[in-house]
C-alpha cells in the first residue's frame, strides 16, 4: 500500500478544474477584449464628438475675440481626454495654434471642425483638427481586459480555495481516517467503532452514510461470527456427546451392562496406582455365578442370557455408584472394584452381594417359577507395591476357597464380631488361610488403614 | 481804500492765524490725509495722480501720505487695516482711496470702524448689490464722506468723435468698399467701471455718425503686446478697418507697432496717422509726443488730477465748508482731448511730472468765497 503512489481525489478535481476555469477565462479574457475593443472604439468616436461639439463654440469665441490664452486653455482642456492625442486649431487668418504630441499617427483620420463665426453672422474663422491617441486606446483595452482576467483569476482563487477547504474537511480528512480505520482493522476487534470526526454542527452527508453502513456491516459480521462460534459449540458438544455415549458403548459389556474385560485393563492400574499414592485402601470383589453352564445347558442361552443380565443390574444397583465399579470379567465372572474400602467393608458388601443375587437374580421360565441363581465370592485388598494381575490372582484365589467350600459364600469368611470390629474400626483383618495350597497363608495380610 | 481794505484783510488773517495758533495750533497745521494708491510705484498713471495730490497737498497745507498697493488688492485692506490699527494721535484723519477690483467696501467697513472718514476718488461703488449693502455716503457708514469720479464715457467719446473726424478729412482712401469709415476697438477689460464707460463713449459716437461702422470690438487687458497682437488678427479680419480706438495708450501703441509691421500688397508696412489712424486715453510722455508728431490722432486725459480735487474738497470740508450741498457722490468732466499744440504745452509745464507751480488752493471755496460751484476740468491747468 505504502509503495503504490497516492493521487488525491482533491488535487485532481483542483486541477481539473483548474485547468478549465483557466481556458473559459482566456476565452472570456479574448471575447471581453474584442468587445471592449469595440465600445472603446465607438465610445471613443463618440467622446471626441462630444467634446468638439463643446469645445468649437467656446474655440470659435476665443478666436473671434482673439483670446490667444483662450485658445490655448481650450487645447488643454481637450488634450486632458488622453484619447485625444493631438490637437491643431488653425485661424483663417493664418495664425496656427496646436497641442499635444505632433506627428501622432492613428489608425483613424483625425477628425476635422470647422469653426463658425460666433453670433448669426455666417462664415468661417478657422478649422479644429483631432488626432486620435491608439496608445490611450490600448491601453485602455488592455486595462479593460485585464480587470475581466484578473476579476475572473480572483473568483476562481476565491471558489477553488474554498472547494479545498471543504474538500479537505469535509472528504479527504475522513476517507483518510476511513481509509486507516479498514488498514488497522482486525480480526479480533472486528466491532471496534469507526469515528470519522465531523466537525461540531456538521450535517449527515454520504460519508457518515458509509461509515453507518460499515457499522451495519460491522454488527452483521459480528453476529454472524457469533452464531457460527454457537453452531460450533454446539456441534462439539454433540460430537463430544456422541464420542463419549460411544466411548461407553465401547467400555460396556452389553448383556450386563458392566464394563468390559478391555476397560477393567485400562482403568484399573489407575485405580490402583491412586490407592497406593494416597495410601488409601483398594479392596476387590471376584464374583462367579454358580453352576452356570446347568443354567444354560438345562434352560437354553436365552435363559442365561436373562440371568447374566439380572446379575449384572444386581451388582450395579448394589454398588456405590460414584466409587464402585463392575466389570463383566469373563462368561460368567465379575469384578467388583472398590477404592476407599478395606477389606472387611468389602467382605461385608460381598456378603450383602451374595444375598442379593439370591434373592433378585431370576430368570422367568414359563409357566414354571422363575429361576434363582446363587453366586460365590472372593474378595482381596491390595498389598503395598502388589500388581494388579496379584492382587486378582488372589481374590480369585478365595473364590476358589469360596467354590471349594461350598458354593454361596464369601471369602474370607470373618466371624460376625470380628466383622463388626472391622466395621467399627477397631482390629485388623485377620489373615485367613485359603483352603487352596497354592495360596501362601502368611501373605494375606492387609494392614488396617484407618 | 484798496490799501486799507488790504491792510484790514491782512490784519484780520494775521489776528485769525495768532488766534488759531493759540486754539487750533495742532488740527491746523496737520490736517492729516493718506492715500491708498492701487497702482504701482512705477506706474505712469498712478504715479502722475500721486505727484499731482503731492503737490496739492503742499499748496493747500496738508500731511499726504500715499500708500502704494502695487495693484495687490490684499495690500490694500491690509493698508487699511495698518491705519485703522495706529494710536489715535497718529491716523490720519482722512483716507482716500480708489474702488479698484471692487475692494471698497472692505476699506470702508475697516476704516469706518476706526472712526477715520474716507473719500473715494477716480473709482466710486456703483455696483447695485454692493450699493444695497453699503448704501450712500454718511448712511451706514457715516465717516464716508462722499466720492468725486471724471467722467469716464466723455473721455472715450472725444477720442473716438475726433478719430471719425479725422477719418472724414481722409478721404476715399480711409473708407472701404462699401463708403463707410471702418473702426475696431481695443477695449481695456469686461468688468472694470472706467472700461465700460469709455467703451460706452465709443460706442455713442459711432452710433452719432452714420458713415462708421464698427468691425469689431476685443479686450486687449490695457496691455500693449496683447493690442499687437489682437490688432493684427483684426487687420486681417477686417480689412476695411482703417480707424482704430484704444481704452489706453498702450494698447493704441500695440496696434500701431503692428500696423507698421503688416505687409500690405506694395510690400511696406502701414503708416499711423497716414494711411490708419490711431486714439487713446492717457497723458503719458509717449502719447504726447505721439500726438506731436502725428502718429496718434487723438489723445484723452487729465483724468490723474481727481486725486488732487479730492484734496481740494476735503480741505474745505475740513474747514467747515462741507461739500455736500454739490451733492456727496460728484462725476466732473476732467478729461481735455489734446491737440499737438496741447501736447507740447503739457509736456512743458508737467513733462516731469512736477505739479508744485500750480496752485490748487484758488480752487478751494474756502479760500476763494467767490467760487459756488467746483470746475475740475483738466484744461484749466493748461493755462
Amino acid at each position: 500500500m505504502q509503495h503504490r503512489s497516492l493521487h488525491s481525489i482533491t488535487s485532481k478535481l483542483i486541477h481539473r478544474t483548474l485547468a478549465w476555469v483557466m481556458l473559459c477565462v482566456l476565452g472570456f479574457g479574448a471575447v471581453q477584449a474584442w468587445r471592449t475593443y469595440h465600445a472603446i472604439e465607438k465610445d471613443f468616436q463618440l467622446a471626441v464628438l462630444a467634446a468638439a461639439e463643446t469645445h468649437v463654440p467656446l474655440i470659435s469665441l476665443a478666436i473671434w475675440d482673439i483670446e490667444l490664452q483662450a485658445i490655448e486653455r481650450q487645447i488643454k482642456l481637450l488634450l486632458q481626454n488622453p484619447r485625444i492625442g493631438y490637437v491643431s486649431v488653425r485661424a483663417s487668418t493664418g495664425q496656427h495654434f496646436e497641442g499635444g504630441q505632433a506627428g501622432i499617427t492613428s489608425r483613424s483620420a483625425p477628425l476635422k471642425y470647422d469653426i463658425p463665426r460666433p453670433g448669426k453672422t455666417p462664415g468661417s474663422i478657422g478649422s479644429l483638427e483631432i488626432t486620435a491617441n491608439d496608445d490611450a486606446l490600448y491601453q485602455e483595452i488592455l486595462h479593460s481586459a485585464g480587470v475581466v482576467l484578473l476579476q475572473c483569476l480572483l473568483l476562481t482563487a476565491l471558489i477553488l480555495g474554498m472547494v479545498v477547504a471543504i474538500l479537505r474537511r469535509d472528504l479527504e480528512r475522513p476517507m483518510r481516517r476511513l481509509s486507516a480505520f479498514v488498514t488497522s482493522l482486525q480480526a479480533d476487534n472486528l466491532d471496534a467503532p469507526l469515528a470519522l470526526e465531523r466537525p461540531p454542527g456538521h450535517v449527515r452527508d454520504e460519508l457518515d452514510q458509509m461509515a453507518e453502513g460499515f457499522a451495519t456491516l460491522q454488527a452483521r459480521i459480528h453476529s454472524h461470527i457469533a452464531l457460527l462460534d454457537a453452531q460450533v459449540l454446539n456441534r462439539t458438544r454433540q460430537l463430544e456427546q456422541a464420542l463419549s455415549s460411544l466411548k461407553i458403548q465401547s467400555a460396556l459389556d452389553v448383556l450386563t451392562g458392566c464394563f468390559n474385560r478391555m476397560l477393567f485393563n485400562e482403568r484399573f492400574p489407575a485405580e490402583m496406582i491412586r490407592a497406593q499414592r494416597y495410601g488409601r485402601p483398594l479392596s476387590v470383589i471376584f464374583c462367579d455365578l454358580d453352576h452356570f453352564k446347568t443354567v444354560n445347558d438345562t434352560h437354553g442361552h436365552l435363559t442365561g442370557d436373562r440371568i447374566l443380565s439380572a446379575m449384572g443390574a444386581c451388582l450395579r444397583r448394589e454398588l456405590r455408584t460414584d466409587i464402585d465399579w463392575v466389570t463383566r470379567y469373563g462368561g460368567e465372572e465379575f469384578v467388583v472394584v472398590m477404592p476407599e474400602t478395606p477389606l472387611a467393608a468389602a467382605c461385608d458388601i460381598a456378603e450383602r452381594l451374595r444375598r442379593d443375587v439370591m434373592e433378585l437374580v431370576t430368570a422367568p421360565l414359563g409357566d414354571a417359577p422363575p429361576l434363582h441363581v446363587s453366586a460365590s465370592f472372593g474378595v482381596a485388598q491390595q498389598r503395598s507395591g502388589e500388581s494388579m494381575e496379584a492382587l486378582v490372582q488372589r481374590a480369585d484365589e478365595w473364590l476358589y476357597a469360596a467354590k471349594a467350600g461350598g458354593r454361596n459364600q464369601v471369602q474370607p469368611a470373618l466371624p460376625a464380631e470380628r466383622l463388626q470390629a472391622l466395621i467399627e474400626k477397631r482390629i485388623e483383618a485377620p489373615p485367613k488361610p485359603p483352603l487352596n495350597a497354592r495360596m501362601e497363608p502368611g501373605a494375606e495380610r492387609v494392614a488396617a488403614p484407618l | 481804500m484798496l490799501n486799507f481794505g488790504r491792510h484790514c484783510r491782512c490784519t484780520a488773517l494775521l489776528l485769525g492765524m495768532a488766534v488759531g495758533m493759540i486754539f487750533w495750533a495742532g488740527p491746523l497745521s496737520a490736517m492729516t490725509v493718506a492715500f491708498i494708491n492701487p497702482g504701482k510705484s512705477d506706474e505712469v498713471y498712478w504715479m502722475t495722480a500721486a505727484r499731482a495730490m503731492e503737490a496739492a497737498a503742499r499748496s493747500l497745507d496738508i500731511k499726504l501720505e500715499v500708500l502704494y498697493a502695487e495693484r495687490d488688492h490684499l495690500r490694500q485692506v491690509a493698508f487699511a487695516q495698518q491705519l485703522a490699527a495706529r494710536p489715535p494721535g497718529q491716523r490720519p484723519a482722512y483716507v482716500i482711496m480708489s474702488n479698484d477690483y471692487a475692494i471698497g467696501h472692505e476699506l470702508l467697513r475697516i476704516l469706518d470702524a476706526a472712526g477715520i472718514k474716507t473719500f473715494f476718488a477716480f473709482s466710486n461703488i456703483t455696483e447695485p448689490r454692493e450699493r444695497s449693502e453699503t448704501r450712500g455716503p454718511r448712511e451706514r457708514y457715516r465717516n464716508w464722506l462722499g466720492s468725486l469720479e471724471p467722467k469716464a464715457e466723455e473721455a472715450g467719446y472725444l477720442t473716438a468723435r475726433a478719430l471719425i473726424e479725422q477719418g472724414r478729412r481722409a478721404g476715399a482712401a480711409a473708407r472701404g468698399a462699401d463708403g463707410k469709415l471702418h473702426l475696431i476697438a481695443l477695449a481695456g477689460d469686461r468688468s472694470t467701471t472706467s472700461s465700460i464707460l469709455r467703451n460706452d463713449g465709443m460706442r455713442r459716437a459711432v452710433a452719432e455718425a452714420p458713415d462708421v461702422v464698427l468691425d469689431q470690438q476685443v479686450f486687449a487687458a490695457w496691455n500693449r503686446d496683447k493690442g499687437a497682437e489682437q490688432s493684427a488678427w483684426l487687420y486681417q479680419r477686417h480689412p476695411a478697418a482703417r480707424l482704430v480706438w484704444a481704452g489706453n495708450d498702450l494698447m493704441a501703441f500695440g496696434a500701431m507697432k503692428s500696423w507698421e509691421q503688416r505687409v500690405d500688397s506694395s510690400g511696406t508696412g502701414g503708416k499711423p496717422g497716414q494711411d490708419a489712424w490711431f486714439s487713446g486715453i492717457n497723458t503719458s510722455k509717449e502719447a504726447m509726443e505721439a500726438v506731436q508728431s502725428g502718429r496718434l490722432t487723438a489723445l484723452a486725459g487729465g483724468h490723474f488730477i481727481a486725486g488732487a480735487w479730492a484734496l481740494v474738497m476735503l480741505h474745505d470740508y475740513d474747514r467747515g465748508r462741507d461739500f455736500a450741498p454739490d451733492g456727496m457722490e460728484l462725476q466732473h468732466s476732467m478729461f481735455m482731448l489734446f491737440s499737438p499744440a496741447d501736447a507740447a504745452r503739457f509736456q512743458t509745464r508737467f513733462g516731469d511730472l512736477k505739479f508744485d507751480h500750480v496752485d490748487f488752493r484758488r480752487f478751494s471755496k474756502v479760500l476763494n468765497p467767490q467760487i459756488k460751484m467746483y470746475d475740475f476740468n483738466f484744461r484749466q491747468l493748461m493755462q
